[in-house]
């Protein structure tokens, strides 16, 4: 970097590099390494201070040899006439009578206090703004000291103090007042030149001492911890909460983490560069480094400065990329899990989120049953959003083994943010760990599914799931029941049964405020596709059914035959004599009801396959199949009740007594008054031949003559009067029918034209004129000439009336077109076209004529 | 919260013996079971009770191995107690024991209460030293003794309450000086006659720090 110069002095800060030489020149590097250099002295430079955040730097050097140094102070920011930093002050460090090299230079934070150190143990205190030379007053401290090789100033509120190091001690001054200036011994061992220094960022502001031995930190005036680095020390840095140790290369420093060889060619004079946590006692760095001169700090990095004068970047905290980053909060945590610091590593881990793949970290946390830790880490997993099923599961598991409900509830009732976490995952993990939880996140987000497999399937909570169930709306109310409503209606049957009444007759969510807006568009579930559910529990079907009945009566017919066949399995079922009748009446209750729009065919076969008596002749009735109710009636050998039936419907199905006859003649114990009426009506009604009666009760094993005397004498009787009625008539219509034919040969003898005697051929019309045929030909050639002119009429109206359909919509027409639609009209009415075409036509169809000419063979 | 007395103790013995875990165990209720060998000199400290009074304890935990020796050496002076260590498992950490307590007392001041320990008495299946042994030293030599687990956390209140009150009946007689902080003991800030001893910074810090 400055080729040929020997830099014997150095500092940092306002975010300068300063290099003091052999030479007398100050060298200004800044952050873009330009370099500025100004003659200071005329000689060696051998101690600078520059203010870390004004422009303000001392310079302590000489400009005759064996002279007291002198005391310069510049203001880098104004230039003379130059261009060289101007120089505000210029003051000989002097030592009553001595002239003894300054060893250090310590200057404080707001500049009202500098002090210099020589290498005869005194140290001279300059009070007052250090860049004004008159205001500045200067104070020997004579204590017998040994050779000084390090100052600090501490300031804390008011109270500011002066930590010295010399080569066999380390003191402090209270010099907060002037002239009264205090001193504590705190140890009677010392260190080399730039072996000390102040950590200001620590709570306590630690005093740096290191030895060969260790590193020594003097706390609140006392010894502190320690820090064994061994090895003979060169120059403490302090960078943020880092210790920067430079020691001779002597022997390898204990528990190097890592070591870089900048330089491959190392000699003896490598120095060993070790950068410590103080925090967390942490060797982060180590490097060897070839001649080391100086460690310098600016710009948030640490630089090396060798005797070669190369600058050499080591550590910079901004350079790490977030990788970097990352890759030391492992190590770092790796570190601390070996020490068994579990805690102190989570912590670490935790920065990695998002680079450091986590089942690294959590295997470990595992594998050692740190649930606590795991569950931090698993937390910060889930906070960043990184979390995946697998982790929310065992982030649960690890609130379950903690014991800790509250955090597992405030996890996963996510008050105060956002969901980070797979919520289906969760209730399934939940479900085995807590189904409080799991209920309580199935509630929040709605998974309606969830919450009732856990409450019905684990829980075995049915009243809890019903009540829940109640609260949705109507749609997933319904989607529901249907999912989840044969286990309900299995084990709570009556809530069930009640829900399942509502949602389909007038739902509405249970929790809905009542805030007077009824539900308008009600909805209603369609009660068939729940009839299955109550497979096994016949009374509550009928309880819903009859519920439904109740409410409405525009149902489909399978609720009413539902209702119907579990009335009549009920019914079946019963034995109390009482009950059964009740069922009874509900059973024809139903059936008679004129809402009641059941199955009819369905509902017969459901009666006859219980043999309900009433249900069936009712529906038989209903259907009209009267020879049923017959059939029955008979197969009952009830004869008394097919006698009713006959009575009650032979006038619609007079066959019906034909039926009974037939039916009831195989029988055997007979009332003798069925067959008597039987027979009665059938004589009566003339429903069947006497003759097949004879051969119906021919089948009957036990009807004697004497039984059916009473009807065959009443045949008899009958048939003999008929007879000779019909006799009488028969009389009647011979005589009549000798008349008429009289009188037809009459008719047929003469010719209607010339009324002579007809010869044949003749032609003979329907009119019942005839013709000798040459005298018909001569006066018409098909038509009667007696009809004729009546004929004729018809003809021209059939005529006029098949016209008539073109006349009509030509006249529509004319009458469109027409100037004068009045006299249109009146033409058309002239023409007689509209009045009597009706007449004529009745006349055409009925008279129309026939010409039969009848041949003489 | 400010306490009445604040006694400083020093914990020695040979590397290994469990003192890091004594420690760690009496301020953080924790166990570590890797050895984290001590580089240096440590710290550590808690609030105890005694006949009602807030005593706060500063602890140093001392690294045990031989090469260290020389950096613990400027630790005793100052500490008015003393827990001096070793493992019920390895005999040779018993057998150091008198070239410790000759470390101690030549460089602590004689008033310096100490505890004798025989730790890892979880270990009893590995049991190298007879706790009558411990016992009869303590004896000889004018110690408590105490066996203890910083495994198992057993006895370890003990220890550290235990030499406080020692120490705490010491200062009843009037056998310390409490004045001079030297023997270790100080009187906490409500108590003491005037304010300058509180540590400077405690409160508000130089601008500077805290950056990081
Ligand atoms: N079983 C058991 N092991 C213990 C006990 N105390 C400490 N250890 C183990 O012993 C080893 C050393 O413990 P440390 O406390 O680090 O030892 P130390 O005395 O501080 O050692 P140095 O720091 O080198 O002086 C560790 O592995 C501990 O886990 C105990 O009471 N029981
Ligand atoms: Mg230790
Ligand atoms: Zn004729
Ligand atoms: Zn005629």
């Amino acid at each position: 970097m400055f080729q040929g110069v020997r830099v014997t002095a150095s500092s940092s800060g306002h975010e300068l590099f300063v290099l003091g030489d052999s030479d007398g020149y100050v060298h200004l590097v800044n952050r873009t390494f330009e370099i500025r250099s100004f003659s200071a002295y005329e000689r060696g430079i051998s101690l600078l201070h520059q203010s870390k955040d004004s422009p303000i730097l001392v310079s302590i050097g000489e400009d005759e040899i064996g002279v007291n140094p002198v005391i310069k102070v510049w203001n880098l920011d104004k230039n003379d006439k130059h261009g060289d930093p101007v120089c505000l002050r210029i003051t000989r460090a002097t030592i009553p009578n001595k002239a003894v090299i300054a060893s250090c230079l310590a200057v404080s934070d707001n500049l009202s206090l500098m002090a210099v150190g020589f290498v005869d143990g005194s140290i001279i205190i300059y009070r007052g703004d250090i860049s004004r030379e008159r205001s500045s007053k200067q104070k020997h401290l004579k204590d017998d000291l040994p050779s000084i090789t390090g100052l600090a100033f501490q300031t804390s509120g008011k109270v500011i103090m002066l930590y010295v190091a010399t080569v066999s001690s380390v003191e402090v001054y209270d010099v907060t007042h002037k002239d009264k200036e205090k001193k504590i011994h705190l140890d009677g061992k010392g260190c080399a030149l730039r072996c000390s220094i102040l950590a200001e960022s620590l709570p306590n502001n630690d005093f740096m001492v290191a030895r060969r031995d260790a590193v020594y930190c003097y706390t609140n005036f006392v010894l502190g911890p320690c820090y064994a680095i061994s090895g003979e020390k060169i120059q403490l840095e302090w960078f943020r909460s880092y210790l920067v140790i430079v020691a001779k290369d002597m022997e390898p420093a204990p528990r190097i983490s890592t070591r870089v060889n900048f330089f491959s060619d190392l000699n003896r004079d490598s120095h060993i560069i070790t950068i410590l946590d103080i925090q967390n006692k942490f060797i982060v760095f180590t490097a060897l480094v070839k001649d080391v001169s100086a460690v310098l700090i600016e710009w948030g990095a640490i630089y090396v400065l060798s005797t070669d004068n190369s600058l050499c970047l080591i550590a910079k905290s901004q350079q790490y990329d977030a990788q970097g980053l990352m890759e030391i909060f492992r190590q770092f945590g790796d570190h601390l899990y070996i020490k068994g610091d579990h805690k102190g590593a989570m912590e670490q881990y935790i920065k990695t989120i998002g680079s450091l793949e986590p089942s690294y970290v959590i295997r470990k946390y595992k594998d050692s049953q740190q649930v606590e830790n795991l569950t931090t880490y698993l937390q910060a997993l889930h906070k960043d959003g990184v979390a995946t099923g697998d982790h929310t599961t065992l982030l649960i598991n690890c609130y379950t083994k903690l014991n800790k409900p509250e955090l597992l509830k405030e996890f996963v009732m996510t008050k105060d943010r956002e969901v980070d976490f797979n919520v289906e995952v969760a209730i399934e993990v939940c479900r085995h760990v807590s189904a409080e939880d799991a209920l309580l996140l199935a509630e929040k987000h709605c998974l309606h599914s969830w919450y009732l497999t856990i409450q019905i399937e684990d829980q075995k909570k049915y009243n809890a799931a019903l009540d829940y169930i109640g609260k949705l709306d109507f749609e997933q109310a319904e989607f529901m029941i249907k999912k989840y409503g044969i286990t309900l209606l299995e084990n709570v049957p009556e809530e069930t049964t009640s829900f399942l009444k509502k949602l389909c007759t007038d739902y509405e969510p249970n929790n809905k405020n009542s805030d007077g807006s009824s539900y308008s568009g009600q909805q209603k579930a369609n009660p068939e596709d729940f009839i299955h559910y109550f497979l096994n529990n016949s009374e509550r079907l009928v309880e819903f059914l009859e519920h439904l009945i109740q409410i409405s009566s525009k149902w489909s017919p399978h609720i009413y035959t539902t209702l119907l066949e579990h009335y009549i399995h009920v019914w079946g079922k019963q034995t109390d004599h009482h009950a059964r009748l009740q069922y009874e009446q509900k059973i024809m209750r139903l059936l008679e009801s004129p809402d009641a729009s059941y199955d009819k065919l369905q509902a017969l076969i459901l009666c006859k396959a219980a043999n309900f008596k009433s249900g069936i002749l009712h529906l038989y009735e209903q259907n009209k199949m009267y020879q049923a109710i017959l059939k029955y009636h008979v197969a009952q050998q009830d004869y008394s009740s097919l006698l009713v039936c006959c009575r009650r419907f032979g006038h619609q199905e007079p066959g019906l007594w034909v039926q009974a006859l037939w039916a009831v003649a195989p029988q055997q114990n007979l009332p003798h008054d069925l067959l008597d009426e039987i027979l009665s009506v059938i004589e009566k009604e003339k429903l069947l031949s006497p003759l097949s009666v004879v051969d119906a009760l021919s089948y009957s094993p036990n009807v004697k003559v004497g039984n059916v005397k009473n009807y065959l004498n009443k045949i008899f009787q009958t048939e003999l009067k008929l007879t000779e009625q019909q006799k009488a008539l028969i009389e009647k219509y011979t005589q009549q029918t000798k008349k008429s034919r009289n009188t037809i040969e009459g008719i047929r003898n003469k010719c209607s034209a010339c009324n002579k005697q007809l010869e044949l051929p003749s032609v003979n019309l329907f009119c019942q004129h005839s013709y000798h045929q040459h005298c018909f030909q001569t006066f018409s050639e098909n038509e009667c000439p007696m009809c004729l002119p009546n004929n004729k009429q018809i003809l021209d109206a059939i005529q006029s009336q098949e016209q008539s359909k073109d006349l009509h919509e030509v006249f529509h027409s004319q009458l469109d077109r027409a100037d004068d639609a009045f006299s249109l009209v009146t033409a058309y009415l002239g023409r007689r076209v509209f009045t009597e075409l009706t007449d004529y036509s009745k006349v055409a169809m009925g008279k129309f004529f026939l010409i039969v000419i009848m041949d003489s063979s | 919260m400010s306490y009445a007395y604040l006694f400083k103790y020093i914990i020695i013995g040979d590397t290994g013996v469990g003192k890091s875990c004594l420690l760690l165990q009496f301020t953080d209720k924790r166990f570590q079971p890797v050895h984290d060998l001590t580089i240096g000199v440590e710290f550590g400290a808690r609030m105890i009770t005694i006949d009602n009074k807030l005593i706060k304890l500063q602890i140093w935990d001392t690294a045990g191995q031989e090469a260290f020796r020389s950096i613990t050496r400027s630790y005793y002076r100052g500490a008015a107690g003393a827990l001096l260590v070793y493992d019920i498992t390895r005999r040779e950490t018993f057998n150091h024991l008198t070239t410790w307590l000759e470390d101690a007392r030549q460089h602590s001041n004689s008033n310096m209460v100490i505890m004798l320990i025989g730790n890892k008495s979880d270990l009893e299946s590995r049991r190298e030293v007879k706790k009558e042994e411990g016992d009869a030293f303590a004896r000889e030599h004018g110690l408590i003794f105490m066996e203890t687990s910083a495994r198992t956390a057993a006895n370890v209140e003990e220890a550290f309450i235990n030499t406080a009150k020692e120490i705490y009946e010491k200062i009843q007689e009037g056998v310390f000086d409490i004045n001079n902080e030297a023997n270790g003991i100080k009187i906490g800030p409500q108590h003491s006659p005037s304010n300058a001893s509180l540590p400077p910074g405690s409160q508000s810090s130089s601008p500077s720090s805290g950056c990081c």
